[in-house]
């Protein structure tokens, strides 16, 4: 393929997963609000309420308060939504071509995964208000807690794979093309299970939601960092909300349950793709049904020094548990 | 053909170019959805007032939270490991030495003989 031609692909498939991750993000959001409503014995709203709440927010007046910096309060919701937009674009996607997959790995996603935060947070701080002030803060601090046990979870996943011989065991289509359940003993499997729930408690804390969402608390802050958005910006980090859910729901299903319907059932090439595709959203819908729809249904809010105390204590020493979980069994299989 | 050349990190690779291809197409695809939003608003009017809870505004500097604060929920988190580690930095140049003499004797078993 020539240059241009690499550059071509690039930009179509970007603009092909960001209107399918803009809207299928969206979606998940409805969802887990129907799901949320019947756990709660209440009707709840219809499934496309997010686009209602969307299309509401872009009429609304775009405010921007006395007490502001306008350039980066502007900025940041935009940062926040391009670079959600762009992790989901080195994710698999059931047996769909990953655009970017082949330039950038699991830690690169580790590292872009900030970046919306990092967004937040100078929105935060850009508000001019007190609430918004500690609520910037608090991102930060809940972004030191679960950054560490991530890290562990990414490690653990990779080494096992490195430890079996796969080569490149960071890129997440290798990852995803090797379950690690298959690689393991009943030992490592034990790991993998603690692994995936370090991995399923980050998930909360990523997208700002009960029990890790102190950042926003809106009986204390009264919406936290987003105290003084509204409009089209707020319409912004709505969005960027929707898609980080399908990217760490996608992450989750990359790492820890990657199998395709097409693996199972034969089928022609093209209903295939489609079939994984579905099957893929079917088990983002699962795994995020109980790892944050039924957790904030079923918790309360976490106080922020207990968000690190949770974080760096108990779900770190899971994590380091795994991993270690992980190298005995393979030092029992011989392979360490 | 590959776009330039990944950065390679011996594990892991990233390519920036790549990145910022994408990064430029998603900030076009973004700057459209806020283009279809409502730009205005009442300036100089309630509407800017900070919000807090419907209270009057107090002076800048009694609300200005500090940034001695930053990591205060860290803080608080780990006071255990702070309370043990802030009174070690003593100021007093032995007490630095004697801890780095302790350190480096410490690793050396580490490494040597584990």
């Amino acid at each position: 393929m020539t240059l241009t031609a690499v550059v071509g692909e690039i930009i179509l498939w970007t603009v092909i997963v960001s209107l399918f991750g803009l809207t299928a993000g969206l979606f998940l959001l409805g969802i887990d609000r129907k799901i949320a409503a019947h756990m709660q014995a209440r009707i709840g709203p219809r499934l496309r309420q997010p686009f209602i709440d969307i299309r509401k927010l872009l009429v609304k007046e775009n405010i921007i308060p006395e007490n502001a910096i306008p350039w980066l309060f502007n900025l940041a919701p935009v940062i926040a939504l391009v670079s959600s937009l762009v992790i989901l674009l080195y994710i698999p996607l059931g047996s769909l071509h990953s655009p970017l997959g082949m330039y950038g790995d699991l830690i690169l996603v580790m590292y872009l995964l900030t970046i919306p935060a990092l967004a937040t947070v100078a929105g935060g701080f850009a508000s001019g208000s007190p609430y918004a002030t500690v609520g910037a803060q608090r991102e930060m601090v809940t972004m030191i807690g679960y950054e560490f046990p991530l890290a562990i979870v990414v490690i653990a996943i990779a080494w096992r794979l490195w430890a079996a011989g796969v080569a490149h065991p960071f890129l997440l289509s290798t990852i995803a093309g090797n379950p690690v359940w298959g690689l393991v003993g009943p030992l490592g499997i034990v790991g993998v299970v603690l692994l995936l729930i370090v991995l399923a408690a980050v998930t909360p804390a990523e997208l700002s939601r009960i029990p890790f969402d102190t950042q926003e608390a809106e009986t204390e802050l009264a919406g936290g960092l987003l105290v003084e958005y509204s409009g089209r910006n707020l319409a912004l980090f709505s969005l960027t909300t929707a898609v980080k859910t399908l990217v760490l729901g996608a992450l989750i299903v990359a790492v820890f349950f990657p199998w395709n319907l097409s693996s199972f059932v034969a089928m022609p090439a093209g209903i295939a793709q489609l079939a994984d595709l579905v099957f893929f959203l079917f088990k983002v819908v699962l795994v995020m049904s109980v790892i944050v729809t039924l957790v904030r249904v079923g918790m309360a809010r976490f106080r922020i020094n207990q968000v690190v105390t949770v974080y760096w204590h108990t779900f770190a020493l899971i994590g380091l548990v795994g991993l270690l979980l992980l190298m005995a069994d393979s030092a029992l299989a011989g392979v360490l | 053909m590959t776009l330039v050349e990944s950065l390679s990190t011996g594990t892991g690779f990233w390519n920036p170019l790549a990145w910022l291809i994408a990064v430029l197409v998603a900030a076009v695809i973004v700057y459209l959805i806020r283009q279809r939003g409502e730009s205005g608003y009442k300036k100089g009017t309630t509407q800017t007032v900070p919000f807090i809870s419907g209270n009057p505004e107090p002076e800048k500097e009694m609300v200005h939270v500090r940034a001695s604060n930053l990591y205060w929920g860290y803080l608080d988190a780990l006071k255990g490991y702070y309370n043990f580690i802030v009174p070690a930095h003593t100021g007093v140049l032995n007490d630095y030495v004697l801890w780095y003499l302790g350190t480096t004797a410490a690793l050396f078993v580490v490494v040597v003989f584990i």
